[in-house]
């Protein structure tokens, strides 16, 4: 008995370690939020474990002043209207494009599908211009459906690769007895396909949201950094001035846009882990 | 369910796609680093030209700039009006013809009256005046704690015999007399470079700054080394500088003035530029500017070379021969326009009728004298040599030579990678 509870504990050690060192940045942040500029700037965040229980040293002031700036109820609003529509549109036409690459039988699939994959390693900062380009003779430039069309571009080749893997995973029975009684390919999909992929679909939309809204780069060259339409990480970047002054401002504006990907992702991980292991294991 | 969030996804598209409007009539686009104080500011000098003509202004802000600058031009929508960030970037626009001449903007001979021709000259490429200055920084400054100072018996140098008479004093006396703080996340070295440079400029003067700024001389020629070396022999020795160079290393350039103002005080002297006092005020609250802290200028070194002034000052070019940035140039050039701007961030006029009650303090009023007095006013040099010297190299050889490394391969390294940056100068070849 003692033999295997041995090494458990060690495993378990390990593990609350790495935990804490995956932590610890994060912890530092949360106290350095909480804590007024210039204590910040003259002292680390660790030091308020001399005297854990002095509630002085903690200040909601930072998070105040980041709140009461003008334009982030708009930025909010402008983050969400991005990362839904970021979202669920590469994860729907994903969904189509996997399930007709992975379930039907037609000419040339396999390119096709090669194609997309082969689109991973494109690195988007080259794709800038010239869809900028595009984007100004469409007019789409400062649009929101412009970004949107944007980002699912950026996301497509790793949403079809994810949920291609698990449509191919699912038992070929299956869907050979749908057929047999009578289902049409939409039925399939609609009634079979999608239902059995939730774990799959879940940790995409997860991804997918994550990137949408916590991206600035690709916002930033298809929006523009305007009040109107900028999103939270543009809002919170002009917090700073140009040679760093306000930094402290960032840590607590870091937390309040935290606040969703966390509701996020608390809300499906149920299904997270099950979907990263989609796809891995075949039949 | 799934069909719902697909026929929502699909509405919200259409709607939005046709729903929202691309550049109307009236409107205008400006583009700049700004964030924080400097955009508010800017802000309050755009609502009263919004006020007063009706045009609407959109303020794009980046940190980086250049990038997003390029990827618009080259998909050809450029921001009408941009506030560029270095002279060098400007001389290139303007070669390119990206830039709008303002000499066909602006009524030239108003701005001759209002501005010193030094200022024309800086923002002149070729035969065209490609951008506006509105605001000036100095960077050859100082700061102490005149309380401090006082207490100890201590004074202000006006040369650099006096300044080393100062030093050996303080060190004597068992305190640290500099302060300094290299470190600013990716652009971490640059308050070291403008230390060189302006001991570049009071030991070699105007003309071979220039020479080094646009590489006709070698990095590793006789005066550039000794500018390296004067600067080093206060970095680098713990007797000079609080925390000894592994400090001046790790400390943020917007910490580095707090050991002044510590009880009891660490060090006594920070060469920083006039921005720095937001960080002051900001880290240190209840310091009073005048009181607790001043500035006395960076004392000459030879004396044929006198007290020149380094500075930086945030320019405005036109991209776009719009009729909107035609009015809104012609709104920047005026002193009641960039009265807001310096009065908001207590940055320094240019224009010789802003009034100087719309000052903060008495130091930003004596920093404006300070500006118009100087005989010979230089940009930072760093910021107008390739971007891969100015904001590359030689930052990193500034922390290299702090840290330890050996002067001669320091300086051996930022020459080869000049020579490859550069496209001219003499020492190119």
């Amino acid at each position: 008995m003692s033999r295997k509870i041995l090494p458990r504990v060690i495993l378990n050690v390990v593990i609350i370690g790495f935990m804490f060192i995956w932590f610890l940045p994060t912890l530092g942040l949360l106290i350095t939020s909480f804590r007024p500029a210039e204590e910040v700037s003259s002292t680390g965040w660790w030091t308020v474990f001399n005297s854990p229980l002095k509630f002085t040293q903690f200040t909601t002031e930072n998070y105040r002043e980041v709140l009461k700036k003008g334009g982030m109820s708009t930025a909010f609003k402008n983050s969400f209207i991005i990362a839904i529509g970021g979202t669920l549109i590469p994860v729907a036409v994903a969904a189509f494009a996997a399930f007709g690459l992975s379930r039907l039988h037609f000419k040339g699939r396999g390119l096709i599908y090669g194609i997309i994959i082969s689109l991973l390693v494109v690195p988007l900062q080259m794709t800038f211009i010239p869809i900028l380009k595009i984007y100004n003779t469409l007019n789409l430039s400062g649009t929101f459906a412009g970004l949107w069309l944007a980002h699912t571009g950026y996301g497509l080749p790793f949403a079809v690769f994810m949920l291609h893997n698990f449509f191919q995973s699912l038992p070929d029975d299956l869907f050979e007895a749908a057929y047999i009684d009578g289902a049409s390919i939409w039925t399939v999909f609609y009634r079979l396909a999608l239902p059995l992929s939730v774990p799959a679909l879940a940790s995409l939309v997860i991804f997918q949201f994550l990137w949408v809204w916590n991206d600035l780069l690709v916002a930033l060259i298809y929006l523009g950094g305007f009040k109107d339409v900028a999103p939270l990480t543009m809002r919170l970047s002009s917090l700073v001035g140009s040679y760093g002054q306000n930094w402290h401002l960032l840590t607590s504006a870091a937390f309040i846009s935290m606040v969703v990907p966390l509701i996020i992702f608390f809300s499906l991980q149920r299904y997270f882990v099950r979907g990263i292991l989609a796809g891995s294991v075949k039949g | 369910m799934k069909k719902g969030l697909f026929a929502l996804a699909l509405m919200v598209l259409v709607v939005l796609t046709f729903g929202s409007t691309v550049m109307a009539e009236g409107k205008l686009t400006v583009m700049g680093v700004w964030g924080g104080q400097e955009l508010d500011a800017f802000m309050k000098v755009v609502e009263s030209f919004e006020k007063a003509s009706g045009i609407d202004v959109q303020f794009e802000g980046t940190r980086d700039l250049p990038t997003l600058l390029t990827t618009r031009l080259e998909a050809g929508n450029p921001p009408d009006v941009v506030a560029l960030t270095g002279l060098g970037m400007m001389k290139d626009l303007a070669k390119s013809g990206n830039l709008v001449d303002l000499t066909g903007v602006l009524d030239m001979e108003t701005l001759k009256e209002d501005y010193n021709q030094t200022w024309i000259d800086l923002a002149t490429y070729k035969d065209g005046m490609y951008g506006l200055y509105i605001s000036a920084d100095i960077k050859s400054l100082v700061w102490y704690n005149p309380k401090e100072f006082a207490a100890k018996g201590y004074e202000v140098p006006s040369t650099w015999e006096e300044l080393e008479t100062l030093t050996d004093k303080m060190v004597a006396n068992g305190d640290t007399p500099w302060s300094i703080g290299l470190e600013s996340g990716a652009a971490s070295g640059w308050p070291g470079t403008d230390w060189i440079e302006d001991i570049m400029l009071r030991t070699a003067g105007p003309e071979v700054y220039d020479q080094w700024v646009n590489h006709d001389i070698s990095w590793t020629d006789e005066r550039v080394r000794r500018a390296f070396e004067i600067f080093g022999k206060i970095a680098r020795d713990p007797k000079l500088v609080w925390g000894g160079p592994t400090a001046v290393l790790a400390t943020n350039f917007g910490d580095a003035a707090n050991p002044l103002f510590a009880e009891p005080a660490q060090a006594y002297m920070h060469r920083q530029a006039s921005f720095i006092t937001s960080f002051i005020k900001e880290n240190n609250p209840g310091v009073v500017a005048g009181e607790d802290f001043d500035f006395f200028p960076f004392p000459s070194i030879e004396e044929e070379f006198g007290t020149p002034v380094l500075g930086a000052a945030d320019m405005i070019s036109m991209m776009n021969d719009t009729p909107e940035a035609r009015a809104f140039m012609n709104y920047l050039a005026t002193p009641g326009a960039q009265m807001i701007w310096v009065g908001e961030l207590g940055k320094i006029g240019i224009n010789k009728r802003i009034n100087p009650n719309v000052y903060p303090d008495d130091i930003t009023r004596k920093m404006a004298k300070a500006l118009q007095n100087a005989s010979v006013f230089r940009f930072d040099g760093s910021d107008s040599m390739p971007a891969a010297v100015g904001s590359g190299a030689f930052w990193q050889g500034v922390l290299d030579y702090v840290g330890g490394q050996d002067l001669d391969s320091v300086l051996e390294y930022i020459e080869d990678i000049a020579d490859e940056s550069y496209t001219t100068g003499k020492a190119t070849d």
